[in-house]
Parts: structure tokens; sequence; C-alpha cells
């Protein structure tokens, strides 16, 4: 740690680049979700990709998934992770220089990436079809991010460690190890590689990447910024440090044991399928455990609701969590995977986690975040309001389409005639979605309307100023 | 090779179990309070 009598007055948080973030993870939140409506549109009206191979379903739909996480979500991670670590901490970021190389590089990457994948490089992995310069790239400005924020923590001010910075740390440390275990590839061109491993082996290890991913990223990370976040919207402190302690611990060692979920009814051993069953189940402790701790949080700060959008925006976050990792579990257990998977259902189910918990509590996030980095008030709060019913019935008939067609699909699959041959053809069933396909595409649409009124807002508050220098408080003997 | 690696996982269970409820037990009430404090205080703005 370091020396607390040092001259506070002096060192100033480093937010420039927290605003540069926050605008990044804006920009890609519109593109990517702008390519999600656009292939939603292309499941109903196939002309749509004009023949043209770039703008292809299978291109784009991965073009989609990997801007909305790495661009969207990670800049969004990254830049709250640099704003609350200092502030935690109590002292500026270590190695700011390394910090904006984090920042550009990955933007970069995220920008390259991109392409390539729309120019149908893609190595076929979910979540990791980046080919293999791209792995070495994300690998090399990771190990940056962990250098900066462990460095932050390590020259910190004050003893504790708040529990915003395990959940920041985790998903660092956690994500490092998945990336680079299931990136292990041989490349055979610049732009080709091979998984080192082979058929089940690699569908294990992948699947074990793709759901640690969701956890320690799209849980986790987001856990982290709840629990700095929301307190600091409420003006109250968590309503239970103790339970927020536990259930880190808790998730970090449930968690990564769930993936074979993802693989049930496959050529993997019966017992990693029914411990990945048992494991999403004892999930649901520390999922629900957190989401609870946010909600009493809030108990005893419900009038703020009624003025402040942020605060509407995380709390309605943390209802679609509680929604999102109870269905989770459930669709792990077999007898109801074997209806949704492979169907629409799991499509609603990231869903209601994508839209539902991760944008909306970032979008929450940063309407807090943006008026205090430039100093200034929220240029509209009614267009703030206006964006919250838009997310909230774009997420909700969302969910519902998908609901709605994956179970119908899994039932459909499944039924049998009296000679016991399948009853409906897949283009039968196909035919049968496109009402649901049409609702999902309308709720997509008004998503995004939402986040490009969001993005207009943020533009003009931020328009013709600049991010305010805020310090370190001084020290009480206390908090020494 | 199968029940090795799945008695394996089981210790590795038993273990975080155990670390959760050690570090669920180990902090005092009066620093867990102080901790929860650290993001109200966390900023001195001018002006």
């Amino acid at each position: 740690m370091a020396d607390p009598a040092k001259s506070l007055s002096v060192e100033i948080y480093s937010d420039r680049i927290v605003t540069v973030l926050v605008m990044f993870s804006i920009f890609w939140a519109v593109l990517g979700m702008f390519a999600g409506v656009y292939v939603a549109a292309q499941l109903i009206w196939p002309e749509l990709n004009f023949d043209n191979p770039w703008i292809s379903f299978g291109r784009l739909r991965t073009f989609h998934t990997n801007v909305v996480i790495f661009g969207f979500a990670v800049s969004a991670l990254m830049g709250t992770a640099y704003y609350s670590v200092q502030r935690t901490c109590h002292v500026r970021l270590f190695a700011p220089n390394l910090a904006w190389f984090t920042c550009w590089a990955w933007q970069i990457a995220i920008l390259l990436g991109g392409l390539s994948l729309l120019g149908g490089l893609n190595t076929s992995k979910e979540y990791a079809e980046l080919e293999w310069p791209f792995d070495i790239a994300i690998t090399v400005v990771w190990v940056c991010f962990a250098i900066v924020f462990f460095g932050t923590i390590a020259k910190r001010r004050i003893k504790e460690i708040y529990i915003s910075n395990w959940f920041y740390g985790g998903l660092i440390i956690v994500i490092a190890m998945l990336h680079i275990v299931n990136s292990m590839e041989l490349p055979v061109t610049l732009t080709k590689s091979y998984s080192l491993y082979a058929g089940a082996q690699d569908a294990i290890v992948q699947w074990w990447y793709g759901h640690n991913a969701v956890g320690f990223l799209l849980t986790g990370g987001f856990l982290g910024m709840m629990y700095y976040f929301l307190p600091k919207q409420a003006e109250r402190p968590i309503w239970s440090y103790r339970l927020s302690i536990v259930a880190f611990w808790a998730f970090a060692y449930s968690y990564i044991w769930a993936g074979p979920h993802h693989l049930h009814f496959n050529a993997i051993p019966e017992w990693v399928q029914n411990l990945g069953v048992i494991m999403s189940l004892i999930l649901l402790a520390p999922s629900w455990a957190s989401m609870v701790n946010g909600i009493m949080t809030v108990s005893t700060a419900w009038e703020k609701l009624r003025t402040d959008p942020a605060l509407k925006f995380i709390v309605l976050a943390l209802a679609f969590y509680g929604l999102a990792t109870f269905e989770g579990p459930m669709m792990a257990i077999k007898s109801v995977n074997v209806i949704s998977h492979f169907t629409d259902w799991t499509v609603g189910h990231v869903h209601s986690g994508a839209l539902g918990w991760n944008a909306l509590i970032t979008f929450g996030t940063f309407y807090f975040l943006v008026p205090r980095l430039v100093g200034a008030k929220l240029y509209s709060v009614r267009l703030a309001n206006i964006h919250f019913w838009m997310a909230l019935a774009g997420t909700i008939l969302y969910i519902v389409a998908m609901w709605g067609a994956g179970v119908s699909q899994g039932v459909l699959w499944l039924a049998l005639d009296q000679i016991g041959e399948l009853r409906y053809s897949f283009t039968d069933i196909m035919a049968a979605m496109n009402p649901y396909y049409l609702l999902r595409f309308i709720a997509g649409l008004i998503f995004l309307l939402g986040a490009m009124l969001m993005a207009f807002n943020f533009s003009m508050t931020i328009i013709g100023r600049r991010t305010i220098a805020v310090r370190p408080p001084m020290l009480t003997e206390s908090m020494a | 090779m199968a029940y090795f690696l799945f008695a394996g996982d089981m210790l590795v269970m038993a273990f975080m179990m155990i670390v959760v409820v050690w570090v669920s037990l180990k902090s005092s009430k009066k620093s867990m309070q102080k901790t929860a404090q650290i993001p109200l205080n966390d900023e001195q703005r001018d002006g």
C-alpha cells in the first residue's frame, strides 16, 4: 500500500480514459444491436442478404455477438473497472499510459476482428470465433488490463479490498485462463488455425470456455459493476457485505463446473453431464444471493426510483438477472433440456440476460456516470425515461417471442405420428416460426431505438465539455 | 479414470466449500461495515 501521508491534493483520478471507454462502449452497442436487428430481419426476409456474403446471416450473426460482447460489454467493464478501482483504492490508476494502450488496442482488435468475421474468417468455436492473430492480440491487451487493475489495487491507500474489485479481479483472472486454454490452436496460415483438441475433448473445453465466459464476464463482471454503482446511486452501503463475500466465493467455485449442461445427450461422459446439472442447480444460490443483496440495498430508497432513471435501469436489471439465473439452472435439468436445447428458447434465455441484465445495468451505470464524468446535468431526463420504457418493452417482447418459438420448436420436433415417424418436417416448423420472428424483430428494433436515444442524450450532455478533475478524498483515521 | 476424476472433483468441491465458510466467518461485523462504506466516500469534487 502507498503512504497515506503523501499529498492527495495533487493526485487526480484518471477519468478521461473512462469517458473514452464509455463512448466506445455505446458506439459498439448501437452497431452490434443494429447487426442483431438486421439478422433478425433476415430470418423473416432472407433476401435482405442481397446475395452478398459479407452480410449473410452466418457472418453477420457472429459479428453481432462479438461486437456486443467484446465491444460493448468489455469496453463497459474496462471503463467501469478503471473508474471504480481508483475510487475504492483512493489512488489514480497504476500505469495510466498502459491503461490507454488497453483502451485503444482493444478497440482496434474489435474493429479488425469484426471485419475479419464479416470477411468469412472464423474458427467455428462459439464466442471464440476470432482467428489466432486476434487471440494473441486479445491476450496481450488482457494481460495489460490485469497489470493496470491489480497494480492499482497493490498501491491502494486503504487496507480493505472492496467487493466490486473481487468480482472484477475474478473476471480478469478467469477470462485470461479460459481464453488461453480454449484458444490453443495450430496455425496453418495467417488466417486459419485448427484447435489443439479433438472431438469430445474439444466440445468440453469449448463449453467450459463458453459457459464461463458468460459466467465470469457477463455475470461476474457485471456483478462487480452492480456492487459499486448501486450503493453509489442509492447512497446507501450494500445491504449485507458478508453476504456479498459469500456470494462471490460460492459463485466462483460453482460456476466453473456448469459448462457441460451445454452438451446434454452428446458424446461426453454421463457423469460429466450430471455434474453440470448439479452445479447449475447449486449456482442458483449465489446468483440469487447477489440479487437479493442488490434489491435489499434499494429497498430503503424506493422513493429515488421515481426521479432517478439510472437507478430504475439498475433495479430492473436485477429483476431480469434473477429471472435469467433461475431459468438457466432449470434449462440445465435434462428433462427440460430435451425440449429447450437447440431451440430459440436458448436464444430467449441468452437475451433475457444480455438485454435484461447486461445492457440495462450498463445503461443505468452510464446514466449515472456520464454526467458525473463531465460535471454536467444529463441533457434530458425525459429522454432517459422514454429509453427506460423502450428497453423494458423491447426486452419483454423479445423474451416472450423466443419462449413461444422455442417451446413450439421443442414440442413440434419431438411430435411423432402413429407409426413413430416425425410428424412435422423442419420446413413446416420453420414456417410456423414466422410470427415469433416478426415479434422478435420488432422487439429488437424497439431496444435498438432506445439505445440510439441514449447515445443522442449522452452526445448532447458531453458535447463541448471535458472530463472534470476529481481527487481522492482526504483520508480519515478510520479509513486509512 | 472417470472415478479418479470424479473423486478429484469432489475433493476440490469440498475444499471450496471450506473456503466459503472460512471466508464468511473470518471477518468481524465492524470491519464488514467499514468496508461496505467505501463507495460512499471515495472522491472529492471541487465546487
